[in-house]
């Protein structure tokens, strides 16, 4: 019998348990659980589960050469980026009460983000699943070393949250692909207004899978 | 350093009322006046049985400093969340239906937040901080003529007064 770890909230699916939230009985198998298992915590897909060993693996520096890449060099700031730093600044003043700076940065933000140009071939979903596969597959690999290796815990820290919407968004775009509009018609949608986190269903959990913050900050995308 | 009342937090025991020399904690909307709170008080802070109360820092230390190799990182991924948003905006506005309207808003909104989140830790943590406050000035520098200049002024005015 072996156990099962969701990666997103750390849920363990133990075969020899079973999972009574999800109708499955004690004894089943994780390669006989229907591909549409979802994880009863955070609602994340079967795909997020990775064999759980006590021992969690680590990545360690040596496992690439990114120390002897060479550094990209530092490019000016873009709009679209400048736009995002602003908003992120404003809830900085906001939670300091400082309401009129928050406005004035809030104001900025939405200067540049009309004025950011930035260039997507084809606007599709498939298109954005290819770029969550590069950010999992390589970008966040490579950012959590570079973290790593200069100990930076803020910056793994942001990785580590990141990463888990990036997977958990991935799956719900590949199942909005497949189902299509299906997959909504009697739920509703959330988004966590601290790290991102996406989850599918009439209440959300009590607190974040990924930040860990109390459920009034995860927010309702209403249908218009 | 104001105190700061958390409401959602506050238990309605009115111990802050009773402690305030100067009467900054009883108003009708339950924000504390900064007018008349005494910087450093701290009388309700104690006071409060159910720690809502707290004081807003007005100096901040300076920033830890970040190598240029995760400042590329963070950026580089940064830069590729802020193309799925506008992807994701994209969709909302271009269809027509109401449901892949409401999931496309949800994935940009992610995507933003994630951005933020990530950049943020590029360096641009603290409003107060001198990574913001020449990142304002180069906006002055390369302005355009329709940029809000009076908005960075204000903001450089402010944030320098309470300085790190």
């Amino acid at each position: 019998m072996q156990k099962f770890i969701c990666s997103i909230c750390g849920y363990v699916y133990d075969e020899s348990v079973g999972s009574s939230e999800n109708g499955i009985a004690q004894g089943t198998t994780w390669e006989s659980i229907p591909d549409n298992f979802v994880c009863p915590i955070c609602g994340a897909p079967k795909s997020a589960f990775k064999l759980y060993k006590e021992t969690p693996v680590t990545l360690t520096p040596s496992q690439t050469n990114v120390n002897n890449e060479p550094v990209e060099e530092l490019r000016e700031l873009s709009t679209g980026e400048i736009s995002i730093i602003c908003a992120s600044l404003a809830k900085g003043c906001e939670k300091q009460q400082l309401s009129a700076e928050m406005e004035a940065f809030n104001k900025l933000a939405d200067y540049f983000k009309s004025k950011a140009t930035i260039a997507t071939q084809v606007k599709t979903w498939n298109n954005a699943i290819n770029m969550l596969d590069n950010d999992i597959t390589k970008g966040f690999t490579v950012a959590k070393i570079v973290a790593q290796n200069n100990t930076d815990r803020g910056a793994l820290r942001s990785l580590i949250w990141s990463e888990k919407v990036s997977t958990i968004m991935k799956a719900l775009l590949e199942r909005f692909v497949k189902d299509g509009e299906a997959m909504l018609e009697n739920t509703k949608i959330w988004v966590c207004d601290i790290c991102g986190f996406i989850y599918i269903g009439d209440i959300p959990p009590k607190i974040c899978p990924v930040c860990r913050v109390p459920n009034f900050k995860i927010l309702e995308i209403e249908r218009s | 350093m104001p105190a700061y009342r958390n409401i959602r937090l506050c238990s309605k025991d009115c111990m802050c009322l009773y402690v305030c020399p100067t009467g900054a904690t009883n108003t009708e909307n339950s924000i504390i006046d900064a007018a008349k709170c005494i910087p450093g008080c701290m009388a309700c802070v104690n006071a409060c049985p159910s720690s809502a109360i707290s004081m807003i820092p007005t100096a901040y230390p300076p920033q830890q400093l970040k190598s240029e190799a995760v400042i590329a990182a963070q950026r580089a991924l940064g830069q590729s969340k802020i193309r799925q948003e506008h992807l994701a905006n994209a969709v909302a506005i271009s269809s027509k239906s109401a449901v892949t309207k409401q999931f496309a808003k949800a994935i940009a909104k992610s995507n933003r937040l994630m951005a933020e989140d990530i950049l943020r830790e590029s360096g641009y943590m603290l409003p107060q901080s001198r990574k913001v406050i020449e990142l304002l000035k180069a906006m002055l520098e390369n302005a355009a003529p329709d940029f809000p200049k009076d908005t960075v002024k204000l903001l450089l005015n402010q944030l320098q007064n309470k300085k790190v």
